[in-house]
């Protein structure tokens, strides 16, 4: 026999390592992804909230500047129509242009005192203002406190080219003794003619910028502008200052960069600066509103987040390992159980196959052996009846021995037939027979019989009904159909009493064809039922009565090869009768599968 | 009924010819000036409008101010000029005056006015009033040069007075024809005052009783 191999213990173990190894690296190296992600998501929000504050303090800004800008519009289109302007600035009469103006001024803005305070620069909530004459110079006023003191540098700056027909918005930087570094936002508003729509002048105010309030970042926010390399940022020295400059000098330097933003280190603290230019387009120098964020705290907030991420991470990695290490210990179990079961069923499986052959050798070698039996038994069968035949040939034999011998004929015949069944019986247990599927028909083979039945001598003096539809066709191989017939046929007859009856009857059910077989006689005992079926069983029939017990066996054996049946339906004092099931011949379905005996 | 004395009828005789030799005895100047092309149509009513454009002010239609250039004697007095407000516009819009004139600016509207000049040659501001200010609000030119006159309360209101040294000027009609008379003889400067920025000149010799034609090209 195959003995049982042993189950690879060795591979199991590496298995198991192998699945935990593989969940520990999908989980850490997940664990790792999503804290580079937090991280980087958590940076790139930082500095997206504080964009987004400065850009809305941008916007404060610009609406602030649009409201201004549309009431000094406005004023300098009211101005512009003041017959006084005019005939100053174009009856050559400058030195009457600022006492004009401020007359005018005080005019449009209701408040005519006249009071030392309130100089028109005040009525305008600016800290100066001076005229600009067509060709864009400055038109310096004779009194100061008519329009604001300026140094004469800081009026230059004020200059330029030809007045363009747009405002324009600069920023000037002042270094004042007395109030100290101030930047002043400056506009230019043209004065346009009022017959001839050209432009005659231009009126350039100043006032003090619109502050950008750092609110939400805590206060923390450090805003301020830089001009021509000035960077105007009170809150920080002036070292600090300059090395910020430095940076907004190297970044503006790149070509189309309005708006940006860098992180910059001032004294130790890192810090991102937002810069984006205030007055793009403008003829005026450009200046740019500078912001700056310390992000000390928000890196704190990241390395302490980073910490907490890590110990997180440590965290599920640890009961990462456990999880996997139990997962992977369940998972691997039916695959250890699987892989011994599977060799166990391996050798089981041998051993069956073993046997079965051994089995299937053995029927082969008995069916063989009695199918050699049965072909050796005819010969010498045949040669005895021939002989037989010979001797009653003779014309020397009595009477008496002449009936003898006629008894001996008709054994040889009785053995013949049971060597034919034998035959056949062992063909079928060897699995050698196998029907060729046609339609039979049924109802020719019965009247065939009938016909031979009619032709015979009947002792017996029987009554024979029949009630079967014309050709009533079956699936079956016509040979072996007519065998299951004529033995069932032959029992009713010989098993009959005198005088009796005999009735067929076929219908059809289904896909079945019914033949019912019934004679009168005597019933077949209860007990004996149950075995009529089997082989060389003869019940307790007389011994008058021809037989060999094969019969009822054969018939069954083969209704079941055409995959129909035989069985005792009913026995008793009056009636014995037997139903044959076979299946209809169907046109165009021709059933043949092999034959499972 | 009596007859005028002979010495009478010589008198007025001998005033005729004088008054003859004098006419005879003065100048005449006549010409074209070439004007500059007119941003509009003529409009009928001959309104003239000062326009200042680019730093020049002139009147549109174009007319010139021809005037002889030259030291003449001082008048002892001169006659009185008027610059009226019409309809919210200076009647006429361009005067040409001898240097100390007196001008009367009379208001004709319903409306106040309020004349002032920021010009160089003659500044002045006469305040608001109505028609019926009396004595008509005047002012005396006595310094050479244009003056721009304005009215504070109608910024579109403009007026022009060319104030001259000399007695001589005319202004031509809207082709730019002139003629001045009365001119005495002598070594002159003929000038076409154009606009602010443009007056043309040319020498003349007038002599007595003749009529020059001189145009500006």
């Amino acid at each position: 026999m195959i003995s049982l191999p042993k189950p690879r213990e060795s591979r199991l173990p590496g298995f198991r390592t192998k699945l935990l190894v593989a969940m520990m690296l999908v989980v850490s190296g997940v664990t790792a992804l999503g804290l580079l992600f937090a991280q980087h998501k958590m940076a790139a929000d930082v500095k997206h909230g504080l964009q987004l504050e400065f850009q809305s303090q941008l916007d404060a800004l610009h609406v602030a500047q649009e409201v201004r800008y549309a009431a000094l519009a406005e004023l300098s289109r009211t101005l512009a129509r003041k017959s006084r302007i005019h005939a100053a600035l174009e009856d050559d009469a400058l030195d009457l242009l600022y006492p004009s103006a401020r007359d005018e001024l005080l005019d449009l803005m209701g408040s005519g005192d006249g009071s030392p305070s309130g100089t028109t620069g005040q009525v305008l909530h600016a800290r100066f203002y001076r005229f600009l004459d067509a060709h864009g110079r400055v038109i310096s006023p004779q009194e100061a406190k008519d329009a604001g003191k300026l140094a004469p540098e800081e009026e230059r700056q004020l200059a330029l080219g030809p007045v363009p027909d747009k405002p324009q918005v600069g920023y000037l930087w002042r270094n004042d003794r007395t109030s100290g570094e101030t930047i002043d936002e400056i506009i230019a508003m043209p004065i346009f003619s009022s017959e001839t729509g050209e432009v005659i002048a231009a009126l350039v105010l100043g006032f003090k910028p619109v502050e950008l309030s750092g609110s939400r970042a805590g206060g923390e926010m450090k805003s301020g502008l830089c001009l021509q390399g000035h960077l105007h940022l009170p809150p920080f020295p002036g070292s600090d200052r300059a090395a910020i400059a430095r940076e907004l000098a190297r970044a503006m330097a790149a070509p189309n960069q309005n708006e940006n933003s860098f992180v910059v280190g001032v004294g130790d603290a890192p810090h991102l600066l937002f810069y984006k230019q205030l007055n793009p387009g403008s003829l005026f120098p450009p200046a740019n509103e500078v912001c700056l964020f310390p992000l000390a705290d928000s890196l704190a907030r990241q390395q302490m987040l980073l910490w907490e991420f890590v110990a997180a991470g440590a965290l599920l990695l640890l009961g990462a390992f456990f999880a996997s290490n139990f997962i992977a210990a369940r998972l691997s179990a039916p695959v250890e159980k699987l892989a011994v079961d599977s060799e166990e069923n391996r050798a089981q499986r041998k051993r069956a196959e073993t046997a079965l052959q051994l089995t299937s050798e053995e029927l082969q070698r008995s069916a063989r052996f009695s199918a050699d039996a049965s072909h050796q038994l005819k010969t010498p069968v045949t040669v005895l009846r021939a002989g037989l035949e010979e001797l009653m040939a003779g014309e020397k034999l009595t009477p008496a021995a002449q009936e003898e011998i006629s008894t001996l004929v008709h054994q040889t015949l009785r053995l013949t037939n049971l060597i034919e069944d034998l035959l056949l019986l062992s063909r079928m247990d060897a699995g050698r027979l196998r029907l060729e599927f046609n339609p039979v028909n049924l109802t020719q083979l019965i009247e065939g019989w009938l016909d031979d039945f009619s032709a015979r001598p009947d002792d017996l003096g029987l009554k024979i009904e029949t009630d079967i539809p014309a050709a009533l066709g079956i699936a079956g191989e016509k040979r072996y159909t007519s065998i299951i017939l004529q033995n069932l046929l032959e029992n009713a007859r010989k098993y009959n009493c005198a005088g009796g009856r005999l009735r067929i009857a076929a219908r059809t059910e289904g896909h079945w064809a019914i033949l019912t077989v019934g004679n009168t006689g005597r019933a077949i005992p209860p007990a004996a039922q149950a075995h009529i079926f089997e082989r060389f069983h003869r019940g307790s029939a007389g011994e008058n009565v021809p037989g060999h017990g094969l019969g009822l066996n054969l018939a069954r054996e083969l209704a079941r090869l055409h995959r129909g049946d035989v069985r005792l339906t009913r026995s008793d004092d009056a009636w014995t009768e037997f139903e044959v099931r076979l299946r209809l011949a169907q046109p165009g379905v021709t059933p043949s599968l092999p034959a499972t005996a | 009924m009596s007859f005028p004395r002979p010495t009478r009828v010589l008198d007025c005789f001998f005033f005729v010819v004088l008054l003859a030799r004098i006419s005879f005895a003065q100048a005449t100047l006549e010409g074209h000036v070439a004007l500059p092309k007119s941003r509009f149509v003529p409009v009928m009513n001959q309104r003239y409008e000062v326009v200042t454009k680019g730093g020049v002010i002139s009147v549109n239609p174009p007319i010139a101010v021809v005037y002889l250039d030259g030291s003449f004697p001082k008048p002892s007095s001169l006659p009185v000029r008027q610059m009226a407000q019409k309809d919210l516009a200076f009647v006429p819009m361009l005067l040409p005056v001898q240097a100390g004139t007196k001008v009367e600016f009379p208001n004709f509207d319903n409306t106040y006015h309020n004349i002032f000049s920021y010009s160089a040659a003659k500044r002045f501001d006469l305040g608001r009033y109505r028609s019926d200010e009396r004595p008509i609000p005047s002012q005396i030119f006595d310094v050479a040069g244009l003056v721009t006159l304005r009215c504070d309360i109608h910024e579109h209101m403009r007026g022009l007075i060319l104030v001259l040294d000399t007695p001589y000027f005319v202004l031509s009609d809207a082709e730019g024809n002139y003629r001045l008379g009365g001119l005495p003889a002598g070594h002159y400067t003929l000038k076409a005052w154009l606009d602010s920025k443009t007056t043309r000149e040319r020498p003349v010799d007038l002599e007595s009783g003749a009529t020059l034609h001189l145009d500006f090209p």
